[in-house]
């Protein structure tokens, strides 16, 4: 029997009415569009170019063919919706239970429209669906709100933050894994979602149980055999903090909001100080043998890699638990911690002062309240700079604030910045894998010769790694030819990584000519002007000069090229959309 | 980077002279090489979404030889090195017929799904998803992995094509160049200083990919400085590690070395277990070959790569199961190593310590390769003996 033959069902919720129905996915959809990212961001067609806070904007939160199966690190599902920060079309995949009990509970998506009257919370099971008044949960932490709620299975739930509106508000799962960066909670809050619950007891079946087992040993011996995953200084070890280091040593870590790439303190919150300081312990999203979460001896989540490095070196703070206290504040607060860090840094900047350890977590307090300040810094780094009379003090592409990657050090990550979809997003095209990790080849970081066409690939495997829905760090590992593998057994239809690509790539292209249509061009696929100007923190035999602006553009026009596209960046013709399932 | 790639092939002694055709593309797609092969590379890059396609002759035709020697609905082969059994997991077989109407559209096809290909007629031909580099390192991984297949198939089945022995007798009398230590020069240990530290593991990366003991993408080489490591990166090229070498404190107080060799808890537990100051490990075919022979009949254990627990002797040098990175090569390894000097991991390679500096650890891997050569030999000609008498 064909897994992906098999029915699967979306649930569809019209908050407006209360009315909901379950409706079986074309399986036509499933095949061109896998699920997850993909399949999202189908399901906005036609919806695209609403307000990211118009009742009828879509909200979808779709997993992956995959996700209740075996298959390491599939445990997951997107969220897809259009951003109020960015204005794209905006999709975040996360961790934890939520996905695989979404599944076990009969759905493989979950498509939200309409604006409740009154806070609610959705609770689905498989026995049913129902939705739940929230009116006594609404202005309540995440951490309370995820207690009230636990005895209905996953939560995944908003915070003070997504209540009130903050551009770059979180949804948060239960576990501590967050939708982020692009502001999905606000979408959420504005609908007076206050959360979704998700339980079941489905077992996903394996079509072709051998291929599957065969797959799957291929993929955990490629993690075995990779000293990003499991090496003994891997993030299965010391989590995504195990990127503090080396960073450090290459001379790229965004510091005082990117004027230098070297923050002499680093190692004050380095894997190995957090391991000390807060005996961390390994954690993983459901079924996955990576485990990179950490948590501290009393249970609460200890922050990622971005996290660290954006409320430590890009404000200049060392205090490893002052960082941590801001992790747990944007957690609870259901905040995105990398734009939270990244608005407060451009901040600093332009009234001359980076905010001091101890000024953090009442400012994050009030950004989620909009009160005071708050109010202005709840609308992200590019309006917070441009309402000072200083926009280029936004390190941010599509008003996406960047992560802690500088891409003065490396070239392919200043293109990747450039033409993600979604703005300032690390996780597009992920070329640090290659340019700084040698994952799966070393590429040359300092160079242009390659990166158009190595991003087009990467944005391509990666949309369909997204639609999975996989774990990006799983990739450092294996590729798609093992998960294509794992998805021809689940399913008993063959595929291959290239029929894999050519799905991202329809993928990513109908993110584009959403993009497109919402007043997205070229003149958005840029960096702040200070990479081009400004050279980084060079030393100990690395130069890290500006980025050259003239070659930048260059490569962009060929990535242009490659893709099909105008070398404006548009498209050749309108009919892309109408040709696509 | 199309020229260096070619180089390189030529370096490793694994294509033949002139026999190569190489395809990369960026906004345009650009091809060199034998006329044939480029074309046919560009061909099949043209359908793929790559950075670059080798297509090239091997300079042994053993690839070519697996593949006849395959039953005829056979769509790949197999060899169980750690290579393959890792990163290639099967290499798929093109036969003449499947290439005689459109022979890039069946390459890319199977291009589609594994990383390199024999090609009936043809040669192999890989890709490289993320750079050409990658391309010329999967070409690299099926050669290898051919290499050492076709070494067990002729001990085990001997010859049976038509020329088969022949070109055989070629490869062990013209191919096969001795092997040896002698010539290079190795600095004393023991070394203190990083740069001369640095200096010297550059220069023996460099001579083991110029005698052969490893392509020049596979192994890993380290030197143990007081508390810290000295190691290769993971995907270098020891011919080239320039820039490629993490110093990793032994106390793991910095995670730096995220970026070191998988092998690095193998090398850190080496040191801790022989108190030795180099360690070289390399992937010469011929030791690889001979430590996936076992003799041991109705054994229980199946996946005797990783899980056999025995060590065998293959004259002085323990031979033990493990796999690569976070497997149990690291554990397997340090116990046997100390004694010997050396020590050979199933499927995988030797492992090769120096007490003060590289020159023993380099000597090491060249006698244990010779020994390995040296009974491989022996068995053959024995098996052929018996053969030619069963005649």
């Amino acid at each position: 029997m064909s897994g992906m033959s098999l029915r699967q069902y979306m649930l569809v919720v019209d908050l407006s009415s209360g009315r909901m129905r379950r409706e079986e996915i074309p399986p036509e959809l499933l095949r061109a569009y896998l699920g997850g990212r993909g399949l999202g961001v189908r399901l906005l067609r036609g919806r695209h170019t609403l307000s990211p806070f118009d009742p009828a904007m879509p909200v979808v939160f779709a997993v992956g063919p995959l996700c209740g199966t075996p298959a390491p690190t599939s445990a997951r599902l997107s969220v897809v919706s259009r951003s109020p920060l960015t204005g794209t079309v905006y999709d975040c995949s996360a961790g934890g239970r939520f996905a695989w009990r979404l599944r076990a509970a009969g759905l493989f998506a979950i498509l939200i429209e309409g604006k409740s009257p009154r806070p609610v919370a959705l609770a689905v099971s498989s026995a049913g669906e129902e939705l739940l008044p929230a009116d006594a949960l609404w202005g309540k932490g995440v951490g309370e709100t995820v207690r009230a709620l636990s005895d209905r299975g996953s939560v995944a739930t908003i915070g003070p933050a997504g209540e009130n509106g903050v551009l770059f508000s979180n949804i948060l799962m239960g576990e501590g894994n967050a939708v982020g960066r692009g502001g999905l909670g606000a979408v959420l809050g504005r609908k007076n979602l206050k959360a979704v619950t998700v339980d079941g007891d489905l077992r996903i079946p394996v079509a072709d149980r051998e291929r599957f087992d065969r797959a799957r040993a291929d993929v955990l011996r490629l993690f075995r055999a990779s000293p990003v995953i499991f090496g003994e200084l891997g993030i299965s070890e010391y989590g995504t903090p195990a990127l503090v280091d080396l960073m450090r040593q290459r001379r790229m870590a965004p510091t005082e909001n990117f004027r230098r790439t070297v923050f002499e303190d680093s190692s004050a919150y380095s894997g190995p100080a957090i391991r000390a300081a807060y005996g961390a312990k390994k954690e993983g999203c459901y079924g996955c043998p990576i485990r990179c979460k950490k948590r501290a001896s009393d249970e609460r989540p200890l922050p990622e890699y971005e996290t660290v490095s954006h409320f430590g070196a890009l404000n200049a703070i060392s205090d490893l638990h002052s960082i941590v206290r801001s992790n747990d504040a944007c957690n609870d607060l259901g905040m995105d911690t990398i734009s939270a860090a990244a608005t407060l840094s451009a901040w600093g900047e332009a009234r001359g002062r980076f905010p001091a350890a101890e000024e953090i977590g009442p400012l994050l307090h009030d950004i989620a309240h909009r009160r005071g300040e708050g109010d202005l810094l709840a609308e992200g780094s590019r309006r917070v700079a441009e309402a000072l009379g200083k926009p280029e003090l936004s390190m941010s592409v599509k008003s996406l604030e960047l992560p802690a990657y500088d891409p003065r050090g490396a070239y392919g990550m200043a293109l990747a910045y450039a033409t993600s979809n979604r703005g300032g997003c690390h996780l597009r095209a992920y070329p640090i894998s290659h340019e700084i990790l040698r994952k799966p080849v070393a590429s040359d970081r300092f160079s242009f010769s390659g990166k158009a066409r190595m991003i087009k690939i990467a944005e391509d495997t990666n949309a369909a790694v997204d639609s999975l829905v996989a774990c990006k760090f799983a990739f450092f590992g294996a590729s798609l030819e093992e998960y294509a593998e794992l998805l021809s057994g689940v399913t008993g239809e063959p595929r291959t990584p290239q029929g894999l690509k050519e799905i991202g790539e329809r993928i990513w292209l109908t993110e584009r000519f959403y993009n497109a249509r919402n007043g997205f061009t070229r003149a958005d696929d840029d960096l702040p002007t200070r990479f081009f100007t400004e050279a980084g923190s060079s030393g100990e035999g690395i130069d890290v000069p500006p980025i050259d602006r003239a070659r930048f553009g260059e490569e962009l026009t060929k990535y242009y090229r490659i893709r099909g596209l105008r070398d404006d960046g548009s498209f050749p013709d309108d009919g892309f959309l109408e040709r696509q399932p | 980077m199309i020229a260096k790639t070619a180089e390189k092939l030529y370096r490793d002694c694994s294509v033949v002279q002139g026999r190569v055709g190489i395809a990369a593309q960026d906004d345009v797609m650009l091809s060199e090489g034998a006329p044939d092969l480029s074309r046919l590379a560009a061909d099949v890059l043209s359908r793929l979404s790559c950075l670059g396609v080798v297509a090239a002759s091997p300079s042994l035709p053993f690839a070519s030889y697996l593949l006849r020697r395959s039953n005829a609905d056979a769509k790949a082969i197999v060899p169980l090195d750690t290579e393959t059994r890792t990163f290639l997991h099967d290499i798929p077989i093109v036969r003449r017929e499947e290439l005689s109407r459109d022979p890039a559209g069946a390459i890319a096809a199977h291009l589609s799904k594994r990383k390199g290909v024999i090609a009936e007629g043809v040669g192999i031909v890989a890709s490289g998803p993320v750079t050409l580099e990658q391309a010329y390192i999967h070409y690299s991984s099926v050669f290898h992995a051919a290499f050492v297949k076709y070494l067990l198939d002729a001990l085990q089945a001997g010859f049976v094509l038509p020329g088969e022995a022949e070109a055989f007798r070629s490869f062990r009398d013209t191919f096969l160049q001795p092997l040896t230590a002698e010539g290079l020069p190795f600095r004393p240990g023991p070394l203190d200083a990083p740069e001369e530290v640095l200096a010297e593991i550059r220069a023996v990366g460099r001579y083991t990919v110029l005698r052969g003991l490893v392509d020049s993408f596979f192994g890993n080489i380290s030197y143990r400085v007081g508390d810290t490591i000295f190691i290769s990166q993971t995907a270098a090229s020891l011919d080239e590690l320039a820039g490629c070498i993490d110093p990793v404190p032994t106390d793991n107080r910095s995670t730096t070395g995220i970026t070191a060799s998988s092998e690095l808890l193998a090398h850190r537990r080496i040191y801790e277990a022989t108190g030795a100051r180099a360690i070289l490990h390399g992937h010469p075919k011929f030791a690889v070959a001979m430590s996936m022979l076992c003799d041991v009949k109705d054994c229980p254990v199946k996946d005797c790569w990783k899980d056999c627990t025995r060590v065998r002797m293959l004259g002085d040098t323990p031979i033990v199961a493990g796999e690569i990175g976070a497997g149990g090569l690291a554990v397997r390894v340090p116990p046997v190593i100390g004694g010997p000097g050396k020590a050979i991991v199933y499927g995988h390679g030797v492992f090769a310590i120096g007490r003060d500096g590289f020159e023993e650890a380099f000597r090491s891997m060249v006698d244990v390769e010779n020994r390995c050569r040296e009974e491989y030999f022996r068995r053959l000609d024995a098996r052929t003996e018996r053969q030619s008498k069963s005649e």
